[in-house]
């Protein structure tokens, strides 16, 4: 192996203390170095650690942007979310491989560039996006596209690329009480400090704030289950892995509202006790790591993070991690495997990980969303937070708004506002569907526009994509349901076998090959999956399909056939490779 | 003194379809119900280990959601439901999905009739595999010279993986690949069996509910039909293996047929199959000649009539769909039988033919034509007489609709004269435990 990487893995391994849980990080940092893993690194990771190197291989075979096969120089991904399809995803893709004049997932010969299709990467407001070696590129253009490749083909290395490219913005459209607060560094710290931790929690309590990861548990009511444990080894996590396809607040909060979070993991630590926190930060939000540890840099800095924050009792720091590619590391409990350096699987719960989290230990995981909130509620009080809420709601959530809209962007918006306003809002116009939280979320239909933004009604992690008229319902269903294939994490059987089958019932359907019979096999499966998966990936995917099928049958009818059953395969295809053979042959009889 | 009427009270009770249970704090569902003698499927679970919960067959409905018994504590008052016609669908569902994904050939399967996933297939009354299969690529490990890995045959239990790690301490399996790319991988350099320190003693060597991991040498000591689940169903004896099974004496009884029906017209015919399924039939003996009283037997091998009458009652189609031909004539008998039965592993699932189906069309081609021992004059045939091979070997229902599925390898002709006087007495056709068989 050659030297230099062989001293920067026992750099690494010396750094963490032969840590298992940096193995992920060490992973990341060896495939940014050589393009993959290569073989001479895992045994020698191998040796360090004392894991064997078919376990080394599962974890690398686990994430999706760390490789033991090479990948090129340049290691480009394209967002494959329905999203960026419609701002032209497809040929953006065609272009660039034919430019580069390399095939999808499939390294040019010379090394150089590789070219594949990833998970939404959180630029629907700017798309369509893609990211190289990490890095994120948004509002690609064929033009864009020529100058990419033409610095590819020049080798020049990322960091002299002009760093326009990489500009991501923020596009916040409507501000609420978050977004507008003006909140001094330190100010709500200053206040939970103050006074006893009890004082802080009451208040959340009093806010009445749920989480904005998706499921809209009680926060309040989280932090103080883990006050209340028995163990006194204690952990604050930020769920930063954003991973649902249309989402993207959490980019925007951790660029430029970076300090509402950290003050209130802060907070959070204080309250339940806690003297280590972690951001797990999703791959694809690389582009925002520098300025995070700049971040709490300053804040060790302004002693309002490190040992006795404020010289007081509270000693808590943070370090960020970075995931590796892929959703169901968002799930809580897959997130803190994640955090352990091993493959993301999520837990039973329970225990939840309030009792049992990270190594074992009670742990709050919130999401980014949750955090900022929390310190708003201790800097303003919880009067001023619950008042944003519309009939009987309270308080606010910010909604990540893309598709056929007139503006895409964050939109802070107070709880219980009906779909119809927020469609005012944003500028949609001849609306035929809104997905409401993302694949994962609720198809509605203009019938339901009514419906209100809530944790009773249309519950949302903050993904809220638009469709017009003019869009094939159907091509949404196919991209959430192959979404879903390719991230479950394959540990329970409804979910491991039920996407594969439903892919390929959607896949049938797509191709005009479908029959009566197949729509009872979508709704038996959806009914296991729903009811028997182990965690909320596998419960939800087969409900974007489903959900069409319901609400929109006629993208089903116009391509069903009209028979009670079909064949599983396509008989041409399936003997084609027969007929060729036989072809070849004759030929060479002449 | 604690009083009985005290002690009662104290006791800790939930309900399984509404029986009491009694449970010990701490305990699960499952445990609870496992020491009252009442079982609910699993195929993950061991009592002797962490459970691991991603089967889900266990799933019950636990006060009125859904859930893992297996990873449920019991609490005072709980209502479990556990017998639902309900949970037995999905959980027939879930069993189909475990067939479909791996490559199960039960009729040559060492582990057929003492397989836990086999047994909970016939207790679940499943007879097919209603989806299409995956035709997956899965890797056997032979290399260690007592023990064979099928990875075809895995259900991703991590029994195994358990098994290694917390009684053997030797930590030698482990789970790789993440959605249907799952793979059981082996801790060794290589990758090989042969390089751990793997003994056919160990738990993790006698712990596996399939055929996957298996000792050479005894896969046939004790014949098919005389296994464990030939004889008992796995809610009486539960999820065992044979090496912990004590067998007991018992006396299986044949079902005495029902008499007079009226008569209907059959065709049969044999696709990608070996013929097993109609020789099979024609052990009837005497029996055939009463049946023929009620049948009128149009097309098949056994009276050589070549064409199928356009009235058919019932169709009876063996083998598999391997070529044009065979497509052929399989929507013939679906246009001209109201009832398809699908007869033997080969129908159901591919069978024996669609062992090629990891292997490329060329090069079995190859094999056959070419390359193979004792061709003369190598050459693919390509007469336009001869069908095309389809790229795979499909089970029937991937081609048709079926109506009814009549599983083993071959059925017996109990089977058949179960199944035959089921439909002309115009009932469901249903075949008892004693008759259900993969093999
Ligand atoms: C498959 C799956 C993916 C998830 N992804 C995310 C995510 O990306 N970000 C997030 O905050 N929560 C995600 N969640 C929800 C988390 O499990 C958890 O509920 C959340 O982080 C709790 O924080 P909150 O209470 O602040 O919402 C996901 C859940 C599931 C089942
Ligand atoms: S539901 Fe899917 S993602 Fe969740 S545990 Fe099961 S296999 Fe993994
Ligand atoms: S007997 Fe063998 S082939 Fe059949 S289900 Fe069990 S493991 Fe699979
Ligand atoms: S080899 Fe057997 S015991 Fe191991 S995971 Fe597969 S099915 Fe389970």
């Amino acid at each position: 192996m050659n030297k230099a990487l062989a001293a920067l893995i026992h750099e690494q391994v010396k750094g963490c203390r032969t840590n298992k849980a940096y193995l992920l990080q060490i992973l990341r940092k060896i495939q940014f170095s050589c393009a993959h893993i290569p073989a001479d690194a895992i045994e020698q990771l191998s040796a360090e650690f004392k894991i064997s190197p078919p376990k080394i291989m599962a974890l690398i075979e686990f994430y999706h942007f760390i490789h033991y096969q090479p990948r090129g120089h340049y290691d480009i991904y394209i967002s494959d979310s329905i999203i960026d399809h419609m701002s032209g995803k497809n040929e953006i893709t065609r272009y660039l491989c034919e430019k580069l004049n390399v095939k999808l997932n499939q390294p040019r010969e010379d090394g150089l560039v590789t070219v594949a299709d990833t998970s939404c990467t959180g630029m629907s407001d700017q798309g369509p996006a893609a990211l190289v070696n990490g890095l994120a590129l948004t509002r690609l253009t064929p033009k864009r596209i020529d100058q990419i490749v033409e610095k590819i083909e020049t080798n020049t290395a990322l960091k002299d690329w002009p760093k326009a490219w990489f500009d991501v913005e923020d596009n916040i459209q409507s501000k609420g009480v978050l977004l507008n607060a003006e909140m001094q560094p330190g100010e709500a710290v200053k206040k939970a400090l103050a006074a006893d931790p009890l004082n802080s929690l009451a208040e959340i309590d009093k806010s009445g704030l749920r989480g904005c990861g998706g499921a809209g548990f009680k926060t309040a009511l989280k932090w103080k289950s883990c006050r209340l444990s028995s163990d006194h080894d204690r952990y604050v996590v930020c769920n930063a892995d954003e991973g649902e396809p249309g989402t993207f607040k959490d980019r925007v909060l951790l660029n430029s509202y970076a300090e509402q979070l950290i003050e209130g993991m802060t907070i959070c630590a204080y309250i339940i006790g806690a003297c280590k926190g972690f951001i797990y930060l999703r791959y694809e939000y690389q582009h925002l790591y520098e300025q995070l540890n700049e971040a709490l840099h300053k804040r060790r800095e302004a002693n309002l993070l490190g040992s006795h924050i404020l010289d007081g009792e509270l000693s808590f720091d943070i370090e960020i991690f970075m995931g590796a590619g892929s959703y169901v590391c968002g799930e809580e409990s897959a997130l803190i495997e994640s955090l352990e350096g091993k493959r993301a699987i999520p837990r039973i719960r329970p225990p939840f990980p309030v009792t049992r989290g990270y190594l074992g230990k009670p742990t709050v995981v919130n999401n980014v969303e949750t955090f900022c909130y929390a310190a708003l509620v201790i800097d303003k009080g919880a009067d001023n937070f619950s008042a944003q809420g519309l009939s009987g709601f309270s308080g606010c959530k910010i909604l990540s708004i893309s598709g056929d809209v007139e503006k895409a962007g964050l939109y802070e918006i107070p709880l219980g506002l009906p779909v119809k306003n927020v469609l005012n809002l944003c500028g949609a116009k001849s609306v035929q569907a809104v997905q409401v939280g993302g694949p994962s979320g609720t198809l509605i239909t203009p019938s339901e526009f009514n419906r209100i933004i809530s944790f009773d009604d249309l519950n949302t992690s903050g993904s809220f994509m638009v469709f017009n008229q003019d869009r094939d319902l159907l091509e949404n269903a196919l991209n959430f349901t192959h979404f879903f294939m390719k991230e479950s994490c394959g540990f329970c059987t409804p979910c491991r076998v039920g996407t594969k089958l439903i892919c390929d019932l959607a896949d049938k359907v797509a191709a005009g090959q479908g029959a009566r019979l197949d729509l009872d096999s979508i709704k038996q499966l959806n009914h296991v999956m729903n009811k028997m998966s182990h965690c909320g990936l596998g419960q939800r995917a087969a409900e974007p399909l489903l959900q069409t099928l319901e609400k929109f049958p006629e993208y089903f009818v116009k391509r069903m056939t009209d028979k009670d059953y079909q064949p599983s395969f396509n008989v041409e295809e399936s003997i084609q490779r027969a007929i060729d053979i036989v072809v070849i042959q004759d030929n060479q009889k002449g | 003194m604690i009083t009985m009427a005290k002690a009662r009270k104290q006791r800790k009770t939930f309900t399984i379809d509404d029986r009491e249970i009694p449970f010990k704090e701490g305990e699960t569902v499952m445990q609870a119900a496992a020491k009252a003698k009442i079982y609910i499927p699993h195929l993950c679970f061991n009592p002797e280990f962490t459970p691991n919960g991603s089967c889900k067959l266990c799933t019950c409905e636990i006060n009125g959601r859904k859930t893992s018994s297996c990873s449920t504590k019991a609490e005072q008052g709980m209502q479990v439901k556990n017998e639902t016609h309900e949970l037995t669908m999905m959980r027939r569902t879930l069993v189909q999905m475990l067939f479909v994904e791996g490559n199960h050939y039960c009729p040559f399967c060492e582990r057929s009739g003492n397989c836990q996933l086999q047994a909970l297939a016939y207790d679940l009354g499943m007879t097919d595999l209603h989806f299409p299969r995956f035709n997956a690529k899965r890797n056997v490990d032979a290399s260690h010279p007592d023990i064979m890995i099928d990875r075809n045959r895995c259900i991703f239990c991590e029994l195994c993986v358990r098994a290694s790690t917390e009684v053997d301490k030797k930590d030698i399996f482990s789970i790789a690949g993440r959605s249907i790319n799952k793979r059981l991988v082996i801790n060794s350099k290589s990758g090989d069996l042969k390089d751990t320190e793997m003994k056919a003693t160990d738990k993790s060597a006698h712990i596996c509910p399939v055929g996957c991991i298996i000792i050479k040498g005894e896969g046939f000591k004790t014949p098919i039909g005389q296994r464990i689940y030939d004889k008992h169903s796995i809610r009486d004896v539960g999820n065992i293996r044979p090496d912990s099974f004590i067998e007991e004496p018992s006396q299986t009884e044949v079902e005495k047929p029902v008499e007079q029906k009226k008569k209907i017209k059959v065709a049969s015919c044999s696709l990608a199959g070996c013929f097993g399924c109609h020789m099979s039939f024609l052990d009837l003996d005497e029996r055939i000649i009463e049946l023929l009283e009620q049948v009128e037997l149009s097309r098949s091998p056994l009276n050589d009539i070549k064409s199928c009458a356009p009235d058919c009652d019932l169709g009876l189609i063996e083998g598999g769909v391997c070529n044009t031909e065979n497509i052929e004539v399989l929507r013939h008998f679906r246009e001209s039988c109201r009832i398809i039965i699908a007869v033997g592993s080969c129908a159901i699932n591919g069978g024996v033919p669609s062992l090629r189906n990891s292997i490329d069309v060329k090069a079995c081609l190859d094999e056959s034509y070419i390359n193979g021992i004792g061709v003369v004059n190598p050459k693919i045939p390509t007469d336009k007489e001869i069908p095309y091979l389809l790229e795979k070997v499909y089970p029937i229902h991937e081609v048709i609709k079926v109506d009814y599925f009549l599983p083993g390898c071959p059925p017996s002709a109990d089977a058949f004269w179960k199944i035959l006087n089921d439909l002309l007495d115009g009932k469901e056709p249903e075949l008892p435990y004693d008759l259900l068989h993969f093999d």
